[in-house]
């Protein structure tokens, strides 16, 4: 990995934490565990479409241990580490078959793949299979939660593809 | 050669449209089967997978209950016939956010305290619903 990359990568992890302490800020009218807006993974799907696996794994390992110290709340990243595992691997997977314009249908799938992971984990922690009653609430929650993100992230590229062109009429 | 990789990409994101609307489907229904009230008045109090306290809502006198676990509280709080998390050593704070315990299939739970407060039978209520 020459520097430029390590840079780009760097900065890209520095974007998504700071988008995740953002939205800590935010007050969260669903007071279920789960639900979040996910703001962060914004970058998460945008690496996913123009980085290798490897490098989308780096950076959102190291988002989520830093973002889990962050937060305040190291109980939280065996959540968001099982969640992130299925949900890279289903979204590597689908890039290979949806494209770029359609970005936001992989995101859907990621976000809801990455709450199944939380459930699992839960379940798996606290011995309470109770708690998969909360899965249809992540269900929804992940569905607008995972559009959201994925058509912030598909204008964004479609800006930056803008500012590259600006940039090379110069 | 293009043009069958096109072909092939939107037969793929069909699929995965399609695959998206079901889940939001089981979704809303599975949302809607958990805002049930409930039926019946026991609650359970669990921890790891074992019963701590099964209580009869409809019997039992106002009380706190203070639950540890690895050195942090929770306090569990009855009050006429309600139960709720009055409070919790754990940095979300979400249980405590989740108010009284009022629908069926949605436990208050703790997840880094690994306490949940649910109604008991779910299992039954659930068949009943099958049926």
């Amino acid at each position: 990995m020459d520097v430029k990359k390590l840079s780009r990568l760097a900065l890209l992890t520095s974007m998504a934490l700071i988008l995740f302490t953002v939205e800590l800020q935010l007050p969260n009218p669903f007071p279920i565990p789960g639900v979040k807006l996910g703001l962060a993974n914004i970058v998460t799907v945008y690496a996913v479409y123009h980085y290798r696996p490897g490098e989308v794994l780096i950076l959102v390992m190291a988002r989520i241990t830093l973002a889990s110290i962050f937060g305040g709340n190291v109980m939280a990243l065996c959540y968001s580490f099982a969640g992130s595992s299925l949900c890279l691997a289903g979204m590597l997977f689908l890039r290979c078959h949806v494209p770029e314009s359609r970005l936001w249908i992989s995101s859907i799938l990621g976000a809801v793949l990455h709450n199944a992971g939380q459930i699992i984990t839960a379940v798996l922690i606290t011995k309470t299979p109770a708690i998969i009653s909360y899965f249809p609430f992540l269900l929804v929650s992940g569905c607008a939660a995972g559009l959201f993100t994925g058509l912030c992230a598909q204008y964004a590229i479609s800006h930056m593809r803008n500012l590259h062109r600006v940039q090379q009429a110069r | 050669m293009n043009r069958r990789k096109a072909n092939d990409s939107h037969s793929w994101s069909k699929t995965l449209i399609g695959l998206c609307s079901i889940l939001l489907l089981c979704g809303i229904v599975g949302v809607c089967l958990g805002l049930r009230q409930a039926g019946q008045t026991t609650v359970q109090i669990c921890q790891d997978g074992s019963v701590l306290y099964s209580i009869d809502l409809a019997s039992a006198e106002d009380q706190q209950i203070e639950i540890c676990y690895e050195n942090r509280t929770n306090v569990v709080e009855i009050a006429n016939g309600r139960i709720r998390m009055a409070a919790a050593e754990c940095p979300d704070q979400l249980c405590v956010q989740m108010g009284e315990l009022n629908h069926a299939a949605m436990p208050i739970v703790c997840l880094p305290n690994h306490l949940t407060i649910q109604f008991a039978e779910m299992e039954s209520d659930m068949d009943t619903v099958a049926r």
